[in-house]
């Protein structure tokens, strides 16, 4: 069991990681303990799922589901959607509206703080029974969360030690999220999910992998969504686990057929001739104005917040143990948009989710990984030498994995992990 | 509908059409399948329940155009996208049909169960999608062309990724 838990991280760089922290039921079970409840801050809901008290929406932090409630002063609280009494289920709903929540087993009601409001039968029946005198409502409510908002998303944590949520986030997840979802109130236009059979960190490597981005994906190629010479570039925060990776129209990118067409060559994956029936899809104008085709903001551990081409989304990952993770995206337009611009976007959504043009790539690329690992030779690491090795920094390229190994540094240290790059083997 | 109402040569004209474009998508007779669309104009959505049942409009898959559901399978063909190669049977049960029956270019509104079944290269099969289909059909006399084909999704939780349609 020692060596399950405690894999070798040979390099110090992060440039390798070892393939037993995507398949380790030991890792899994440490990582609820020390990620999703330890000081890090869990994205919920976004704010407009919540319009009016009592509406609440249910959600995962690990593979703890949480009940996210606005009550009737307009705040949000999070909790357990477990039963303080006998740990039933309070509600099976993803959403719904209530004054307040009501356990079906023993019917004991709870406040939208999560306080325990009634308790059946307390006094007994007839003057016998009933619960001990001692016993206080106070000491039973929900287990809570500790909620905290940015730019309209809801955030959570189980930890008194999380740092303020805006350090936590960093200064270009704030700016992108300012950019991206606050300029403009945005409204739900539909959810998307999808389930991948590979490990959750897997997506959080595939978001901070520019390199794949126009290799994997021939239809961005193809239709000149995304090049590998397009200006870009990824920027790290302080403590290197969350990425603004994104990519900028150019001129030069009508030259860039030619270096992608050199760069494939024996591949058999490059089509420059490919034509569409119907091109309207790839003719939608970005409607921000900012030449920006990519921007993918990936915060630790489990929040994606991106905008591929004309498509915006708040991507949520939630693990289902070591081998599966649901992908819920909740897929945005705005308020503002006219209704062309929403048109638009029921066409661009086929760029994204189970079935989109582009993602629905990554979710084969993650199965494809974790069934390769789980059927190699036990040990063996991840190669991440893309951009080179050594210090982790900010790049204006994007053929790169630097930022990869930004999330695995900070993993290993919230993790608690064996200090990497030591040279004996693990025993 | 009584079953005493029941047109049951138009049933059985319904139900052919249903099975030759379930056995088009299993047999990757992708060609075949866009022949059963209305080039002169037909939607083809997949649609999650629960953005139904919200009231949400985004689609899964949505193809607007004649040439958008050509280029949907056009991509499988062409090698474009890289997906998860299984062999799926679609079964079409509980067909039910309204609409005028017989005259040439009469609307039919259609509606179907779809279950479809997934196997891998190493014959291990599994459950993959609960669905109905709902569907506006233009009688063309011998057959018919869809003019509207929504596939309401109940496993809207999708396993891997869609890249065949349903």
């Amino acid at each position: 069991m020692k060596q399950a838990i405690d894999p070798a991280w040979p390099r110090d760089d992060f440039s390798r990681v070892p393939y037993a922290v995507f398949t380790d039921a030991e890792i899994y079970r440490l990582e609820n303990q020390r990620i999703f409840r330890g000081p890090v801050w869990n994205y919920l809901c976004h704010d407009i799922e919540l319009p009016k008290t009592g509406d609440f929406v249910t959600t995962w932090v690990g593979d703890t589901h949480v009940i996210v409630a606005r009550n009737g002063a307009g705040l949000v609280h999070a909790f357990e959607n477990s039963c303080a009494h006998r740990g039933a289920k309070l509600t099976s709903a993803v959403r719904g509206n209530a004054a307040h929540l009501t356990c079906p087993y023993h019917l004991w009601t709870y406040t939208l703080e999560g306080d325990l409001q009634g308790v059946t039968f307390q006094r007994g029946v007839g003057g016998k029974g009933g619960m001990p005198a001692c016993f206080e409502k106070k000491d039973h409510g929900l287990n809570k969360l500790r909620v905290a908002i940015y730019g309209g998303l809801v955030f959570g944590t189980f930890s008194d030690h999380a740092p303020p949520l805006e350090e936590f986030l960093g200064p270009h997840s704030l700016s992108q999220i300012d950019r991206l979802l606050v300029q403009r109130k945005p409204k739900v236009l539909g959810y998307l999910r999808q389930r991948i059979p590979g490990n959750w960190k897997l997506y959080n490597e595939n978001v901070r992998d520019p390199y794949h981005g126009s290799l994997l994906h021939q239809f961005q190629v193809s239709f000149g969504l995304q090049q590998p010479t397009m200006r870009g570039g990824i920027k790290l925060d302080a403590d290197l686990k969350n990425t603004w990776n994104h990519s900028i129209i150019t001129e030069q990118d009508a030259a860039s057929q030619k270096i992608v067409a050199e760069a494939y060559a024996g591949t058999g994956k490059f089509n420059p001739d490919l034509k569409m029936a119907d091109p309207a899809l790839t003719r939608v104008p970005l409607d921000l104005g900012d030449n920006y085709k990519t921007t993918i903001l990936s915060m630790f551990p489990t929040l994606i917040v991106a905008q591929v081409d004309n498509t915006y989304a708040i991507r949520h990952l939630r693990p289902k143990g070591p081998d599966l993770v649901e992908l819920h995206i909740t897929y945005l337009g705005f308020e503002s948009d006219t209704p062309e611009q929403t048109r638009d976007k029921l066409l661009t959504v086929n760029f994204i989710g189970p079935a989109g043009y582009i993602s629905l790539e990554d979710g084969e690329a993650l199965r494809l990984v974790q069934q390769g690992i789980r059927h190699r030779r036990p040990g063996g690491h991840e190669v991440l030498e893309m951009g080179g090795v050594g210090p982790i920094v900010d790049t204006d390229y994007l053929s790169q994995e630097i930022s990869i190994r930004g999330f695995w540094s900070f993993y290993h240290q919230i993790m608690g992990l064996p200090a990497a790059g030591r040279a004996e083997a693990t025993p | 509908m009584t079953r005493d109402m029941i047109d049951w040569t138009m049933q059985a004209r319904v139900e052919a059409f249903l099975y030759e474009y379930a056995a088009s998508l299993d047999e990757e007779r992708f060609d075949d399948w866009i022949t059963l669309f209305d080039a002169a104009g037909c939607t083809y959505e997949v649609l999650s329940r629960e953005n139904r049942d919200l009231g949400l409009p985004a689609p899964i898959m949505g193809c607007y155009s004649y040439g958008m559901v050509c280029d949907r399978v056009a991509m499988l063909v062409k090698g474009v996208l890289t997906y998860r190669h299984n062999h799926l049977l679609r079964q079409v049960g509980n067909v039910r049909v309204r609409g005028d029956a017989g005259n040439a270019g009469a609307e039919l509104s259609v509606r179907a169960g779809l279950v479809v079944y997934q196997s891998d290269e190493e014959g291990v099969s599994s459950l993959y999608m609960v669905a109905r289909y709902e569907a506006q059909l233009t009688d063309i006399g011998g057959s018919f062309l869809i003019r509207r084909m929504a596939v309401a999704v109940d496993s809207f939780g999708i396993d891997t990724m869609l890249a065949v349609p349903l």
